[in-house]
């Protein structure tokens, strides 16, 4: 399968924080949902593929290009959302879209007011008179109307009511009908990212602890819930992690088949990605 | 690079009748004390462009546009010539203004004026350029420190040289000098050279420094 985005031994160091050789692939016509505790490095990592960061070492390919060599043509096909980053409060939203048609070859005025109708914003409207939903709407709304190939959405959903979550869920999930486009979208809300993620990638204090397709963990990852003497039994081998609450055992499996083959335990739920969240980064190896 | 100029355009409209108040009030104080009103050019040039600055960083726009095609260099090259632009027009409006004055009063075109005008804008100009790789560098809200000290080490500097001018020989000894002062045109086309190469060489290290900058 073609990708998109590849993300090779990606290394930067802060005084008190590191990127450690992050690695990952996007294909063709996938989300991917990147995920992690605030300050694990998700931001890091998508300012460094946008080359906000600069200084940092490994290797970054989009649309199979070399993101330093081709930055510039590799921008016009990319649409972005940062967390708290986007253009003057002052500015109206007609002037969004008269600057951004100087900006992208393809920027399609008809498409961003089409948008702008769907989502009831006045145009007239200065950025500031708007709410942090409709604020969000606009920002999805600016990195979708130039036919980008790619989108690189930095907690698109945050600050947003389920309606208006499902609202954009539902533009992205258009966005790639074509299988031609991406997305890498990071987000702390799980819930959504099960929905329409492809792929999940899971980066934990500057380090990808998984990169796998969301079908596979939620399938065969589960959480086995036993006591202290069932928890006993398991082999060291046979879980990733495990936490010891008040009066059982929470145990984080890789394979629920092998497991439930070896094991006579009773209690496995399936995974959730919070739950997924929560034992890999609070529980013991 | 024209979406950023048009992007600082329109956040001066969004402050246009704040501005369009300073100039009548200046307009006014032009015909009540006879005032000379050349100095609102360098005025409202340094508060339009550092109101620019500071709306930029507020809302993380240097941030964001970085993840434009060419970002970076466009975001530089635009400041620089919305500075120019803004300079021509508020030339315009204030050489419109004095006009007025002068018709309103009944009074002769006061030249002296105009000619205050011409040459408050390469000073303006010159002034901008000592402060914008100092903003890029510090950001605006640091730079401003910064930018108190350029303008004392400037005014001194000017102080000292127009002292050493002052002080040099005009009898013939220095030719070089005395044709240069002794002709206008020389004159003039050095001093317009001195301001095409500060602002080129502020251009080139604002941008050395934006291309290096991490948000």
């Amino acid at each position: 399968m073609e990708n998109i985005l590849e993300v090779k031994n990606l290394c930067k160091k802060y005084k008190n924080f590191e990127l450690k050789n992050v690695s990952f692939k996007l294909p063709k016509g996938m989300i991917m949902g990147f995920i992690g505790e605030n300050g694990a490095g998700k931001t890091t990592t998508i300012k460094s593929i946008l080359r906000i960061l600069k200084d940092y070492t490994g290797e970054v390919k989009i649309f199979g290009l070399d993101s330093i060599k081709n930055e510039n043509k590799i921008k016009e096909d990319i649409g972005v959302i940062l967390d708290d980053m986007f253009f003057p409060e002052i500015l109206t939203i007609n002037d969004i879209n008269c600057i951004m048609k100087d900006i992208y070859k393809n920027w399609d005025s008809d498409l961003f007011f089409k948008y702008i109708k769907e989502f009831k914003l006045n145009e007239k409207s200065q950025i500031k008179t708007l709410s942090k939903g409709m604020t969000k709407k606009l920002e999805i709304i600016t990195c979708i109307s130039h036919h980008p190939k790619l989108l690189i959405l930095d907690e698109p959903t945050s600050n947003l009511d389920p309606i208006a979550r499902s609202e954009i869920i539902s533009i992205f999930q258009d966005f790639i009908q074509n299988e031609e486009c991406s997305i890498l979208l990071s987000s702390h809300i799980t819930t959504d990212l099960e929905h329409i993620a492809d792929y999940i990638t899971f980066i934990n204090n500057g380090e990808i602890l998984l990169s796998k397709t969301t079908n596979e963990i939620l399938n065969s990852y589960a959480v086995v819930k036993c006591s202290e003497k069932e928890f006993n039994k398991i082999d060291k081998k046979d879980y990733i992690r495990y936490i010891k609450n008040k009066y059982d055992y929470e145990v984080l499996i890789e394979d629920k088949k092998e497991f439930t083959k070896k094991y006579n335990i009773k209690v496995i739920d399936k995974i959730t990605l919070d739950d997924l969240m929560l034992l890999m980064i609070k529980g013991v190896k | 690079m024209l979406g950023f100029i048009k992007k600082d355009i329109l956040m001066v409209r969004g402050n246009i009748k704040s501005l369009a108040t300073i100039l009548i009030m200046y307009g006014l104080l032009g015909i009540s004390e006879n005032m000379d009103i050349s100095f609102i050019i360098p005025f409202l040039s340094v508060t339009i462009m550092m109101s620019t600055f500071s709306y930029d960083s507020y809302n993380n726009f240097n941030a964001y546009s970085s993840s434009f095609p060419n970002g970076r260099t466009n975001s530089v090259k635009s400041k620089y010539l919305s500075t120019i632009l803004m300079l021509l027009v508020l030339s315009i409006i204030t050489i419109t203004i004095t006009l007025l004055i002068s018709c309103f009063k009944h009074t002769e075109i006061n030249f002296m004026s105009f000619s205050n005008i011409i040459v408050t804008i390469p000073v303006t100009l010159i002034i901008l350029a000592l402060f914008y790789p100092i903003i890029y560098k510090f950001g605006i809200e640091k730079a401003r420190i910064a930018i108190f000290v350029v303008v004392f080490v400037f005014t001194i500097s000017i102080g000292l040289i127009i002292k050493g001018i002052n002080s040099l020989n005009f009898d013939g000894t220095n030719s070089l000098i005395n044709l240069i002062f002794s002709n206008k045109y020389i004159l003039i086309l050095l001093i317009a050279m001195i301001i095409i190469l500060s602002v080129y060489l502020s251009y080139r290290i604002s941008l050395k420094i934006y291309m290096k900058k991490e948000f």
